[in-house]
């Protein structure tokens, strides 16, 4: 309850801070336009030589690029900043502040920035979807809305924890800054469903970083895809990445405080 | 009456790596490191009572931050006992946490860009304080401190002195037993000093709240504690009556001179503390000032001398040099 009240208030307080920048607001809008024109381009580019890739046509591609638009949007607004601001506080030990606070460590650290205008990334993914399920035909229904919806939040998850992980190693290592470059490279290979990279690179973009669980698995959902096995093993995975990342920070924080020393 | 604070032969001890300057050192490194234990805090123990303000004081290095954060939860002991309010603070339970309040002169937490009444009630959602509750506590503070004007602009927008008296109640809005504060007033002028100061007072009388504070200001000290505590080298050194440590380590005051012409030997004016080409310092027990300023007028060839009151640091170095002497 306390959880829920905490990030509320750190949601508006980061949406009020936000709005102090409008000049921000219009910088986003360039860049996700920027970005929307370049993977329509590389999509009509890829189409011009085939009808279908790696068993996805033109349409289905262009509904996982609306989910990579709204899981990176989302990344970028609430999970990103959060652990760049972590990265820094361990770096130059100012992290003191939040432990101090009478409130989970972890739930504080995780919902203290908010970038409100990464918002225009996620409203732009939903048109693009949009559109991709018009030219598919799509029919609304209930069970690939809702594979959808908890695939989309299972994703999201698991990049959280991906991140944490990362971010957490911090405690030991202090320099990670080039993680958050390596990140978005990797993430940027979302673009695609994985099923077109080969084996050892769709092992790796599912299991050491989640990207095919925060964007094809959502787009499977909505394009008759996916399969309750491969749900199944998503919830298990963001289960395990939950524990595993929350083990790995209170390691990391008993390290911070000469617990273990 | 049970003291609040307890702390018993407290240590904390960091291993560092060590190593010689150079790339060959720092290559050699990679393999094999050497750690070297520092003994930030070494085994000090002392209580404080419901309501004190006690000064915490010594040099830079002395130990007094560690044992700060070793108090309010931030780091584990390497061993001896804390405890405060009953509870053991490396658990940092909530309950705990909620009745304490640490504030670092220099670091800060409002929100840089926005009012500080935002940053406000932050706080009132981390503490879960009753809205009742918290806006008259929050508006009592901006009264006392007179911040009315300034609550609605971005803190990036005030000065230093401004923003550390939003900082303070932030910090204070929960309404905090027990304040630890680590140089309140670092690089304020002192009109802003003063201030704090008698707001801290305040905080202390109508809250019943007990406060361990350290400062590089003797004034802050002389305001507000009766009692302080010196540590040197991680290790206690006085612990008593502000009025005792004075008196008794700061029965010397410091005379400085230039002379016209150098002059073999001083000792007899006074205990010589350095010589710099004709420029003199010299220590004088503070009932001899007059008759050994007479002294050096009419004897020698000076310019510009001053006396002046030995400085706190000196005075904690002195009670370092007797501890040690005594030891020995």
């Amino acid at each position: 309850m306390q959880g829920f009240r905490l990030a509320f208030s750190y949601l508006r307080i980061g949406i009020m801070n936000e709005f102090q920048y409008r000049a921000n607001l219009y910088i986003q809008i360039l860049q996700t336009f920027i970005a929307l024109a370049t993977g329509l381009i590389g999509l009509n580019l890829v189409f011009a030589q085939t009808s279908e890739l790696g068993g996805w046509n033109k349409a289905e591609l262009l509904a996982v690029m609306g989910v990579f638009t709204i899981t990176g949007g989302v990344i970028r607004a609430a999970v990103q900043p959060n652990m760049e601001r972590l990265m820094e506080e361990i770096r130059e030990g100012t992290l003191d502040y939040a432990l101090t606070k009478p409130a989970d460590a972890q739930l504080f650290i995780s919902v203290r920035e908010f970038r409100l205008w990464q918002m225009v990334d996620v409203l732009t993914g939903f048109v693009v979807l949009v559109v991709a399920l018009i030219q598919l035909n799509w029919l609304v229904d209930l069970w690939s809305v809702l594979g959808f919806l908890s695939a989309l939040v299972m994703g999201a998850v698991m990049v959280y924890c991906f991140w944490l992980i990362i971010t957490s190693t911090a405690f030991w290592f202090v320099r990670v800054h080039e993680i958050a470059n390596l990140f978005e490279g990797l993430y940027a290979a979302g673009r695609w469903p994985v099923d077109i990279y080969p084996n050892w690179l769709r092992y790796g973009l599912t299991f050491l970083v989640p990207v095919a669980f925060a964007v094809t698995v959502p787009a499977e959902a909505l394009t008759g895809r996916l399969t309750l096995q491969t749900w199944l093993v998503a919830l298990g995975l963001t289960v395990a990445l939950f524990i595993i990342s929350r083990v790995i920070w209170r390691i990391g924080l008993r390290n911070y405080s000469g617990a273990s020393a | 009456m049970s003291s609040v604070i307890s702390i018993s032969k407290l240590a904390k001890h960091y291993q560092v790596p060590e190593r010689e300057a150079g790339l060959k050192a720092a290559a050699k490194g990679l393999f094999k490191r050497t750690y070297k234990t520092v003994k930030a805090v070494d085994g000090i123990s002392f209580e404080i009572q419901p309501g004190e303000v006690v000064g915490f004081l010594g040099p830079n290095g002395a130990g007094k931050t560690t044992t700060l954060k070793m108090l309010s939860g931030l780091l584990y002991p390497t061993s001896g006992g804390v405890s405060v309010l009953d509870y053991e603070p490396s658990k940092r339970s909530h309950d705990y946490l909620r009745q304490i309040t640490l504030v670092m002169g220099n670091r800060n937490q409002l929100s840089w860009d926005l009012p500080a009444l935002d940053s406000f009630d932050l706080q009132r959602a981390i503490y879960s304080i009753p809205a009742d509750d918290f806006k008259r506590t929050r508006d009592e503070f901006i009264e006392m401190l007179d911040l009315k004007d300034l609550v609605q602009k971005p803190v990036r927008n005030l000065s230093l002195g401004e923003r550390m008296k939003m900082e303070i109640v932030g910090a204070l809005l929960h309404k905090p037993k027990i304040l630890f504060l680590d140089e309140p007033t670092l690089g304020l002028d002192v009109t802003m000093q003063k201030r704090i100061r008698t707001f801290i007072a305040e905080y202390n009388k109508r809250y019943d709240a007990t406060v361990l504070l350290t400062s590089h200001y003797m004034a802050d000290v002389e305001a507000l504690c009766r009692r302080v505590i010196v540590i040197h080298h991680g290790r206690l050194l006085f612990d008593g009556d502000l009025s005792k440590l004075v008196e008794k380590f700061s029965a010397f005051k410091t005379v400085g001179f230039t002379l016209s012409n150098p002059v073999a030997d001083l000792s007899q004016y006074g205990e010589v503390v350095s010589v710099d080409g004709l420029r003199v310092t010299m220590r004088v027990p503070k009932e001899k000032t007059s008759a050994v300023t007479t002294r050096l007028l009419n004897e020698l060839v000076v310019d510009d001398l001053t006396v002046e009151a030995i400085p706190i640091e000196d005075v904690i170095e002195s009670v370092f040099s007797v501890q040690k002497e005594a030891m020995e």
